[in-house]
This record gives C-alpha cells, structure tokens and sequence, in this order.
C-alpha cells in the first residue's frame, strides 16, 4: 500500500500524468466546449477527477512533509481547484426547484419573477429562487459615432447592457441595481449575470427589447479560488527556487 | 494580410529589417555589425512603441497589436539579462524572434484603435493578455536557448549553462502562464458566469501548461542526463503554444468564447 502511494505521488506518474492530461485536454479542445463539459460531468470524469485530486494532494503533503513548500503549494493548490470544481457539479447535480443551481430569465420592461428557464428557448422550468427581480429598464448604449461611423452609415458599435433591476428578499427594504457585463450583481449566494438581449413583441404585438439574466449559484468557487491563491503563490516560489539553484554553489562542475 | 502604409508601419517594418540585418550579421559572423544592428533594431521597437503612445494618447497596452509592439521591444532587454545572468550569447536567435513576433503586427493586425465590446471592458483585460504574450515570448526564449542541448555531444560547461538558462527561462515563462490563465479563469467567472468553460482555448492553453509542468518534473526526475529530451519538451511546449495561438485563432475548426481575439 505504502509503495503504490509513494509511486502515485512520486515523479514517474507525475510525468505521466502531465502528459496524459494535456492529450486528453486537446482531445477536450476537439469536442468543442458544449459537448466537453458534459462529457466531463459524466459520474465516471467526477470520478476520475476525484482520484487525481487525491493524487495530487498525496504529492502535495509529502513535498510539505519534506519541506518542499514551492511544490506542496503548487500541487495543493492544484488539489483545491479539482476539489472545488467537484464541489460546484455536486451542487449542480443535487439542485431542487426550491434551490436551483443555474438557470436564466427573460425579461422585459416592469416584469417581475422569481422563476429560473433553461433550454436554447428557456422553456424548461428549472426552479425558484428565494427573492424577486423586477426589470425597471433595460438600456443598450452605443458609443458616439465617429466619422468612420457616419461615413459608412452606421450606428457606432455597443457600449454597454445595462438591466436596472429591483431585487427583492424576504425581510429586507427592495434596492435598485444594475446588472452589467462584466459586473454581475450578488444577491443570497446567486451571481446574476447579464448574459444576452434579443427583440420580441409583447401581447399586443408591438415590439419589445427583452433582457436575459443568468443565475449561477456555485459554492465551490471560494475553494477553487483558495486553489489559484496556493498556485500563484507556489509558482512564484518555485521560479525563485530555479533562479537561487543557479547560483554557482558546491555541485558545480560535478558531471 | 495588409501592408500598412503610415508611419507606425514604416518604424515596424524598419524594426523588423534591422532584426533580419541583426541575424544575418550574425550569421555571418561580425560581430560589431551584429552589435550596430541589434541596438538599432532596439531604439526602432522602442520608437515605434513611443509613436504608437503618443498617437493614441493611452499606454500602448490596450490590444494585441500594441503588446507586440512592446514585446519586440523588451527582446533587447531580455537579452541583455541572458548575457549577464547566464553568460550565453541569445543576439541572433532574438533577432530572429523579433522578426516573428513583429509580423503579426506588421501584417495581420489593425491598427486602428477599436472600441472594445462590453465584454472585453474589464480590468483584467490587460494583465490576462500581457501575462500571456509574455510567457508565449519567454517560452519561444527557452526553447531557442535550449537548442544547443539538443545535439549529442558538447562542453561539458557549455550545456550545463545553457540547461540552467532554459530552465529559468522557462520558469519565468511558467509563472506568466500561469497567472495568465488564472487571471483568465477569474475573469470568466465574471464575465461568462464560470471559471472554466471547457472553451477549446483554455483547453489547448491548459495542454500547454501540462506540457510544461511535464518538462519540469522530467527535468527534475532525470537531471542533466537527459537533457536531450528536456529540452525537445521545450520544443513540444512551444508547438503547442503555436498551436494554440495559430490554430485556435486563425481557424474555423474550433469555435467558442475565444473567437475575438
């Protein structure tokens, strides 16, 4: 038992696994994202995920144990990020409608919802979450035109999205917010992103801009982040580490 | 493929001619030729840098065509830092890199100042692409250094400095891929709702970074012994970095997030 541990954590695997890993990442880049990340949520993917992380760990512990800090927290940091995505798919797996996981809302002005689609047409109910959002206004700015613009005749390119929502949770005043690319807005543990717009026409058939929101609740991410945080730290200790093995020292001109 | 017919394409085609003088001087063995063209080239990147500034009125680090531009100007610097560091001569093989890396510049990208679409409005814009232009450069560094490490015998001393140089090149490079994908999958996570996307370019960027942490745990397990092999995984790391940038960006074969850029 002792030896097939030292063997898993120690550098022949460790070259392996590397080299297997970046195979298998390029046959990932062939299926194309969709099709990888649910061939990647398959329980036997989880598994094997799961036994890497381990693995990695395993080396982790044993260069902390050794005093190898550069390469206990590169590989730890590695283990912590296998652990948090595990943790986010499990969350995933086992969502509720009363406790939904990932799902989005299509909205036009003065809608108000607390239900979560899903599906290429957001057809499928997926679930509620524990507040409200009522659209206020959603804005699509453009940048000013600019000769270039007026020369070919058109509209300068987009500026900004902009949904100007107003949340509402059980027991707390209602707020204004907005919600934007590149600035999601947290409410109760859901990342509310501004994900896509599109035009429609309202029941009296005249015609309306609507907003798509999404809603992503992943627990993992503080983990997965832990993670990074141990990586940086341990690849900026290595590469000190490379660069002090270079100073002329005791070995030097041994074959 | 354009030519650009203004004066930021007239100090770039000039940077990169005094880079091909700088690789010819040098293979044709004059020194002092060599050593004119190469601080010429320099004072050219540097200039070209400078116009671009001045012209757009912003830091010219906002897009992938000013990144190059800089790049081209910090292979002077990097060189220097070989030679004092590591004691090893890098001119003509960085001249012949500035060439690569100036042709995008020169021929495939615009220059015109975009308007960036409010996806790519974000602060973590620049050190994301900056921390990978400069790993993608350290790393075409390392492998170029380790070329003398690929024929079966030499000096002793020689392939010791030269395995030692490529390895802290290389863990330089490391460490700016590193960041840079780690920078990427943050931003992701607020720009598209996830860290990771399975999107193929972060996976052929991850197959890179395996590729390299392979090398270094190889390097490690087997020493100076096999220094054959470390320094061919350094050429597999920049095939796939070649890969990643050639392939991914000029193909249809795989669409995604990344198709922008």
């Amino acid at each position: 038992m002792k030896k097939a541990i030292d063997f898993l954590t120690g550098l022949s695997a460790a070259i392996w696994s590397c080299f297997v890993c970046a195979l298998f990442s390029v046959y990932l880049a062939f299926l194309g994202a969709e099709r990888a990340a649910a061939f990647m949520s398959a329980p036997l993917m989880l598994i094997a995920v799961a036994v890497l992380a381990a693995v990695v760990c395993g080396s982790g512990l044993r260069a902390l144990k050794r005093g190898r800090f550069s390469s206990a927290a590169l590989h730890l940091g590695c283990a912590c990020v296998m652990a948090g995505w595990l943790w986010g798919q499990q969350a995933a797996r086992t969502a509720t409608p009363g406790e939904p996981a990932n799902g989005s809302m299509a909205l036009i002005d003065g809608d108000v919802t607390d239900a979560l689609w899903d599906g290429p047409a957001l057809t499928n109910f997926v679930g509620r979450v524990p507040f409200t959002i009522k659209l206020e206004k959603f804005i699509i700015e453009h940048y000013e035109q600019n000769s270039v613009d007026r020369d070919a005749g058109r509209m300068a390119p987009i500026r900004e999205y902009r949904s100007r929502v107003t949340v509402s949770e059980p027991g707390k005043t209602p707020y204004v917010a907005n919600i934007m690319v590149n600035r999601p807005l947290r409410v109760r543990g859901y990342n509310i992103y501004q994900m896509s717009w599109g035009n429609s026409v309202d029941r009296f058939r005249q015609p309306v801009v609507y907003t798509v929101l999404q809603f992503i609740r992943d627990p993992g991410v503080p983990l997965v982040y832990a993670g990074f945080a141990l990586l940086s730290a341990g690849v900026l200790l290595f590469t000190i580490g490379v660069f002090r093995s270079g100073k002329p020292e005791a070995g030097e001109g041994r074959a | 493929m354009t030519l650009k017919l203004t004066v930021q394409g007239g100090l770039i085609y000039l940077t990169t001619v005094l880079f091909l003088a700088t690789a010819v001087a040098g293979g044709l063995g004059h020194r002092n030729l060599r050593r004119g063209f190469w601080a010429a080239a320099f004072v050219a990147a540097t200039a070209s840098v400078v116009w671009r500034g001045l012209h757009t009125g912003h830091p010219p680090m906002q897009n992938l065509f000013e990144f190059f531009l800089c790049m081209a100007a910090a292979l002077w610097p990097l060189s220097q830092w070989s030679r004092r560091k590591n004691n090893i001569d890098t001119v003509t093989r960085d001249a012949l890199l500035g060439v690569v890396i100036l042709f995008p510049a020169g021929f495939i990208f615009s220059e015109e100042v975009r308007r960036l679409p409010p996806a790519l409005q974000s602060p973590l814009f620049i050190p994301h692409v900056a921390s990978y232009v400069a790993g993608y450069v350290m790393m075409a560094r390392a492998a170029l250094i380790a070329l003398p490490l690929l024929r079966r015998e030499g000096d002793a001393g020689v392939l010791r400095t030269a395995d030692l140089a490529a390895r802290q090149t290389a863990a330089t490079g490391f460490m700016l891929l590193t960041s840079g994908l780690l920078l990427g999958a943050i931003w992701g996570k607020i720009c598209w709702g996830h860290y990771w996307h399975f999107d193929p370019k972060e996976m052929w960027s991850l197959a890179t970074w395996l590729v390299y942490g392979g090398y270094f745990h190889y390097r490690l397990k087997h020493g100076i012994r096999s220094r054959r092999v470390a320094a061919a995984l350094l050429w597999v790391g920049l095939l796939f970095v070649i890969l990643t940038l050639t392939w991914i960006n000029l193909s249809k074969l795989f669409t995604g997030l990344h198709n922008y850029a």
